[in-house]
C-alpha cells in the first residue's frame, strides 16, 4: 500500500522524537542496570527498539477504519490465544503469559490490549448517546471480561490491571450515569472482596499487605519494595553517577531492568534525573493526549484515548510502586523497561495515535 | 479546511479525555512530591541504608607478639593459616546447611551443629569458626563453591606456631578460643570472640601483653556478599613481643637429659632470679593446641595418669628428702641450737623417744660435725638437731627461707606446699603433735610438700649468701626479690655451703655432679613415697621401691652463676639419678659461658 504524500506531512514527528528519545533512555539505564552480567540487555533492547519503530511503521500504513473494522478477528484470534496458551503453554516464572519459537519468547497478553482498543473503539464508534445504557454496559463488560479473565489465570495481575484500565477508560469516556457509576463501584467492591478471598493467590496478597507496611516481609516480598526505596532515597538530590549507585551495582536491587528500571534513575541520577524522565514523559503522554482532539471519528478518539491511557497507566502505576505506593503487580515502565512484548505493544499503541492523527482529515 | 458537517460533534468525548488526562497529570504531580520527599528529606535515612546495605565489617585479627629466649631464638612464632566462619545471617534452610557444610569441610553434620550451638548467644551476623588451621590447598575447594555456600566465610589469621615443638611447652602454655566473657574482660575489647587467647604458662600469664591489637576492614560486598573491594581498613597491630630468660640451649638439654623420665629440671641464675631452663617431664607439643578443634587429643592428654600438661616444677608437691637438712642446719646455725663445730656420734642408728631410727649408711659415719653431716647426708645428725629445734621452730626457719609457699614466679597456677608444724596440726587434723613425728620432719619426709622450684629458689638463697631473689621468667623483670629483708644472718651461709662443697667435690653423696674447674656445691634427697613401715615390708619382700630422686646445688662455689634443682619421680637414690644429670647441665652451663 502506497502512502500519500499528505500523509506523510501529518505525522507527529514530534511524538516520534519523544518517543525515541524516551527509548533511548531506557537503552541508557539499561545499560547501567546489567552492563556486569552477561547477555547485553542493551543491545537487545535496541534491537527491540528497531522492531518497534517496523511496527510502528506497519500500524502506521493501514487506515484504522480496516484495523477497527477486522478487530473482532483479531478479537476471537487473541481470545483463542490466551485460552490455548492456559491449556498448553509450559510454566515460565511461574506463569503462563509466554509463547516461545526457540529463543524468542512473546506475550499475548501485551498484544490482546491492543486488540482491546481496537474492538472497543469499533464497538463504543456506534454508540453515541451521552450516557451508556446497562445493555449495552453489559455486553461490553462481557466483551471486555473473557480475555481479562483468561489473562488473569495466567496469571498476571499487572498485565490483567493495565486491561481493565483500559477497558475502563472507554466508559469514562462513553459516560455514565451517576446510577451506572454506582452499579459500578458495588460490582468492583464486590470482585474486589470476593477477590480478596477467593481470587488472590497468597504472594498477591502478601504485596498488596506490602504497599502498607513493607518493613513486615523484608526478606520476601517487601524486599523489593525497601531495596527499590532504598535506592531512590540514597540518590538524593543530584544522585550517585552513571553507573555508580551501590543499590543497582552490587546487586541489592532485584528486576533493576525491568519493572525497577526507574529506582536506576532515581538512585544513580538523583531527584533531578526523576524530575527529567517524568518531564520527558510527561510532554511525551501530553503529546499523545492531545492527539484526541485532532481525531476525525469517534473510533479515532476512543483508540487515541484508550491507547494514550495504556501507556500512561502503566507509567503511572510504576513510578507509585517502586516507591512503594502501589502494589508490586509486575507493570512495566511503557519504552524504558527491558522487555521486547512490552515495548513492541507501546510502539503499536503509538503507532495507532500517529494513525488517527494523520488521517484527521476526511475523504483522503 | 472547512470545519463543517462531515465531523460529528466529538466535544463531549474529548472534553472527557482531557479530564482524564488531567487527573493523570495531577497524579504524576503528587508523585513527584513524593519523590522530593523520599529523595531530598529523607536522604540521609535512606543514603545510611544504602551504606549498610553494602558494606561488610570484617575483623583481621592481631598476630600475638612472640615469645623468645634470652639471645632471641625464638620460641613462638605465628604462621599464616586460614579458617572458614559460619555466618548465620546468610542460611536460608538451617537444617539442610549443616549436613551440606559438614560434608563439605569433611566435619560431620554434628560438629557443625555443635560449634553453632555453642555460640549461638552471639548476633546472626557474627562469623562462627567452623574449621581452622587450613593451606591454601584445603581452602580452594570452599572458595570455589561460595555461591552455594553463603554461609561460610574464609578468612586467613595468623596462627600461633612453636618452631621447636615440645622444647618448655610447659613455660609457654598453650592456646584456647576466648569465650566470650573472656574478650570482653580483655582491656579496650581490643580482641574478638572465638580468637585464640592464652591459657595456661606464659600464653596466659603475659595474654594482655602477647596480644595485639584487631584491625578491621570495611569492605565493599554485593548482595551475595561477594567482596567488590575495600573502603577503609584499619591494619591490625602485633601484641608486644616477650623476651624471656630461658636459655633455648640449656632448656633443650635439660628436656633431653629428663627424656623416657618423669621428673623436672630447673636451672635458674641465683644473682637475679633469672629461671634459665624449667623442663617438666613428660611434656607435649603445643602446636597441637593451636586449632580450635582437638577435644580427642585434649581429653586424652588431661586423662593421661602421667599428666603432661602439668608443670610439675610449679605444681608437683614433693617431699623434699635430705635436701631439708640444708634447712635444719640453716636454722640450727641462726637459732643457735649448732654452731659449726657441734658433733654428733653416727653409729648407723639411734634411739630417740623409745624408737630406734637409722642413718641410709648401717655402718655409721662415725664423729661429724655440720658440715661433714651435710656431706655425707647423715641422718642421725639431724635426727637430733630436729630433736633439739623442735617442730615449730623447724616451721619457722622453713617459713623465712620461702618454703611451702609460692615463690612469686611469673606463670599461672603455681602451687604452695606445706612445712608442718603444731598449729597446722591441731587445726587441721585436730590432734596435738607427737615429737617422734618432728624427727621425720628434720630429714625431709614427713607430710614436708614443696614444689621443685622452691627448691631452686632456697638453693640460690644459701647460694647468695642470703640475698634473697624471686624466680621469674619475663627478663625485662628487674625488681625481682630485691630488697627483701635476709632471713639469716650471713654467717650461717659458710659451713652449710662447705658441706654442699664437699658433697660433690669431697666423695660426698652428690660426687655424680662433679663437674671439673666449676666447683659445684650441691645436696642429694632420696624421697620415701611411702611410709617407712611400708616400704621396710616390701624392702623384705624383695620388691625394688624406687625413691624420688633429688639434687639440688649451685656453681661455682664463689660468685655462683647457676643453681640446678633436678628431680626424677621414682628415680632411686639422688645421688645416683638426679646428680649425674645436674653435672651433666652444670657442664653445659659452663661450656656456654666459654673459657
Amino acid at each position: 500500500m502506497m502512502i500519500d504524500r499528505r500523509l506523510v506531512q501529518e505525522v507527529d514527528w514530534v511524538l516520534i522524537g519523544l518517543v525515541l528519545i524516551n527509548s533511548l533512555v531506557g537503552v541508557l539505564f539499561i545499560y547501567s542496570a546489567s552492563h556486569f552480567v552477561p547477555g547485553a540487555y542493551y543491545l537487545k533492547q535496541l534491537a527491540w527498539v528497531g522492531a518497534g519503530l517496523i511496527a510502528l511503521i506497519l500500524v502506521v500504513m493501514v487506515d484504522y477504519k480496516f484495523l477497527v473494522a477486522f478487530s473482532p478477528y483479531f478479537y476471537g484470534l487473541s481470545v483463542a490465544l490466551l485460552a490455548g496458551l492456559l491449556v498448553f503453554a509450559r510454566l515460565i516464572s511461574g506463569t503462563k503469559s509466554w509463547i516461545a519459537f526457540g529463543s524468542f519468547r512473546f506475550q499475548p497478553s501485551e498484544m490482546a490490549k491492543i486488540v482491546m482498543i481496537l474492538l472497543f473503539a469499533r464497538l463504543f464508534a456506534e454508540y453515541k448517546s451521552a450516557y451508556l445504557t446497562p445493555r449495552f454496559t453489559a455486553l461490553a463488560l462481557l466483551l471486555a471480561a473473557v480475555p481479562g479473565l483468561l489473562i488473569v489465570l495466567q496469571p498476571d495481575l499487572g498485565t490483567a490491571l493495565a486491561f481493565s484500565a483500559v477497558a475502563g477508560g472507554a466508559f469514562v469516556l462513553a459516560g455514565m450515569k451517576k446510577r451506572t457509576i454506582a452499579v459500578f463501584l458495588l460490582l468492583s467492591l464486590a470482585i474486589g472482596v470476593g477477590g480478596w478471598n477467593y481470587g488472590l493467590k497468597d504472594y498477591q496478597k502478601r504485596r498488596l499487605a506490602t504497599v502498607v507496611s513493607p518493613h513486615q516481609d523484608p526478606r520476601g516480598s517487601g524486599y523489593q519494595v525497601i531495596q527499590s526505596k532504598i535506592a531512590i532515597g540514597s540518590g538524593g538530590l543530584t544522585g550517585k553517577g552513571f553507573k555508580n549507585g551501590s543499590q543497582i551495582q552490587l546487586r541489592f536491587l532485584p528486576a533493576r531492568h525491568t519493572d525497577f528500571i526507574f529506582s536506576v534513575v532515581g538512585e544513580e541520577f538523583g531527584f533531578l534525573g526523576v524530575f527529567t524522565v517524568i518531564a520527558l514523559y510527561f510532554f511525551m503522554l501530553l503529546r499523545m493526549f492531545r492527539s484526541v482532539t485532532k481525531a476525525r471519528d469517534r473510533a479515532g478518539v476512543y483508540i487515541v484515548f484508550m491507547a494514550s491511557l495504556l501507556i500512561a497507566f502503566q507509567f503511572l502505576v510504576n513510578i507509585l510502586m517502586i516507591i512503594g505506593l502501589f502494589p508490586v503487580t509486575g507493570i512495566t515502565l511503557p519504552f524504558l523497561s527491558y522487555g521486547g512484548s512490552s515495548l513492541l505493544a507501546s510502539y503499536v499503541a503509538c503507532g495507532l495515535i500517529l494513525n488517527v492523527r494523520m488521517r484527521r482529515f476526511a475523504n483522503v | 479546511m472547512p470545519e463543517g458537517k462531515i465531523y460529528e460533534d466529538l466535544s463531549t468525548v474529548v472534553g472527557r479525555a482531557n479530564t482524564v488526562f488531567r487527573i493523570i497529570a495531577v497524579l504524576i504531580v503528587l508523585a513527584l512530591f513524593y519523590y522530593w520527599n523520599v529523595q531530598i528529606l529523607e536522604h540521609k535515612k535512606y543514603w545510611d541504608l544504602a551504606e549498610s546495605n553494602r558494606t561488610r565489617v570484617r575483623a583481621l585479627p592481631a598476630p600475638r607478639g612472640l615469645i623468645r629466649d634470652r639471645n632471641g631464638v625464638i620460641l613462638a612464632d605465628n604462621r599464616a593459616a586460614f579458617k572458614v566462619s559460619y555466618v548465620r545471617e546468610n542460611v536460608v534452610d538451617m537444617e539442610g546447611s549443616y549436613a551440606a557444610v559438614g560434608r563439605l569441610l569433611e566435619t560431620g553434620e554434628e560438629a557443625i551443629r555443635g560449634r553453632i550451638d555453642a555460640f549461638k548467644s552471639l548476633p546472626a551476623f557474627e562469623p562462627i569458626v567452623v574449621k581452622d588451621g587450613l593451606g591454601p590447598y584445603d581452602v580452594a575447594p570452599i572458595e570455589s563453591r561460595r555461591l552455594e555456600f553463603p554461609e561460610l566465610v574464609v578468612d586467613s589469621e595468623p596462627q600461633r606456631f612453636y618452631p621447636h615443638g615440645p622444647l618448655a611447652a610447659h613455660v609457654l602454655g598453650y592456646l584456647q578460643e576466648r569465650t566470650p566473657e573472656e574478650a570482653s574482660a580483655l582491656r579496650e575489647a581490643r580482641t574478638e570472640v572465638g580468637h585464640m587467647g592464652g591459657r595456661t604458662g606464659i600464653e596466659r600469664q603475659y595474654d594482655d601483653r602477647l596480644t595485639g591489637e584487631d584491625g578491621y576492614l570495611i569492605e565493599i560486598v554485593d548482595s551475595l556478599g561477594r567482596g567488590h573491594g575495600e573502603r577503609d581498613r584499619r591494619n591490625p597491630v602485633q601484641g608486644q613481643d616477650v623476651v624471656l630468660t630461658l636459655d633455648a640451649r640449656l632448656q633443650e638439654r635439660a628436656e633431653e637429659l629428663l627424656e623416657g623420665r618423669e621428673g623436672v629440671i630447673i636451672a635458674l641464675d641465683p644473682r637475679s632470679g633469672e629461671v634459665l631452663a624449667m623442663a617438666s617431664f613428660p611434656t607435649f607439643d603445643p602446636n597441637r593446641f593451636i586449632t580450635r578443634f582437638t577435644p580427642a587429643e585434649w581429653l586424652q592428654l588431661v586423662n593421661d595418669p602421667l599428666s603432661p600438661l602439668e608443670n610439675r616444677a610449679v605444681r608437683g608437691l614433693y617431699a623434699p628428702g635430705s635436701i631439708f637438712k640444708l634447712l635444719m642446719a640453716l636454722g640450727g646455725l641462726d637459732f643457735g641450737y649448732v654452731d659449726e663445730r657441734t658433733t654428733v656420734f653416727c653409729g648407723g642408728s639411734t634411739v630417740i623417744y623409745g624408737s630406734p631410727f637409722a642413718c641410709w649408711f648401717q655402718p655409721g659415719h662415725g664423729s661429724m660435725d655440720l658440715s661433714d653431716a651435710i656431706k655425707n647426708s647423715c641422718n642421725i645428725y639431724f635426727y637430733q638437731l630436729g630433736r633439739r629445734m623442735g617442730i615449730d621452730m623447724i616451721a619457722l626457719a622453713g617459713e623465712r627461707a620461702g618454703l611451702g609457699v609460692r615463690t612469686g614466679i611469673d606463670l599461672t597456677g603455681e602451687k604452695d606446699g606445706l612445712i608442718p608444724s603444731s598449729q597446722w596440726k591441731a587445726k587441721t587434723l585436730k590432734t596435738p603433735w607427737f615429737p617422734g613425728e618432728t624427727i621425720s620432719v628434720s630429714i625431709g619426709q614427713g607430710q614436708l610438700q614443696m614444689t621443685p622450684l622452691q627448691v631452686a629458689a632456697f638453693t640460690a638463697l644459701i647460694a647468695g649468701r642470703g640475698a634473697r631473689i624471686r624466680p621469674h621468667l619475663l627478663k625485662a623483670d628487674q625488681d625481682a626479690g630485691k630488697g627483701a629483708k635476709a632471713p639469716f644472718k650471713s654467717a650461717v651461709y659458710g659451713p652449710i655451703i662447705e658441706g654442699m662443697w664437699r658433697s660433690v667435690n669431697d666423695m660426698g653423696t652428690g660426687r655424680a655432679a662433679f663437674v671439673a674447674g666449676m666447683d659445684v656445691c650441691g645436696k642429694t634427697g632420696s624421697t620415701q613415697v611411702m611410709s617407712r613401715e611400708r616400704a621396710e615390708k616390701l624392702a623384705k619382700a624383695g620388691i625394688e621401691i624406687k625413691t624420688h630422686s633429688w639434687f639440688s646445688g649451685f656453681a661455682p662455689r664463689d660468685d655462683p652463676r647457676i643453681v640446678v634443682t633436678v628431680l626424677v619421680e621414682y628415680g632411686g637414690g639422688g645421688g645416683a639419678t638426679a646428680a649425674p644429670l645436674a653435672g651433666r647441665l652444670f657442664s653445659l652451663f659452663q661450656e656456654l659461658q666459654g673459657p
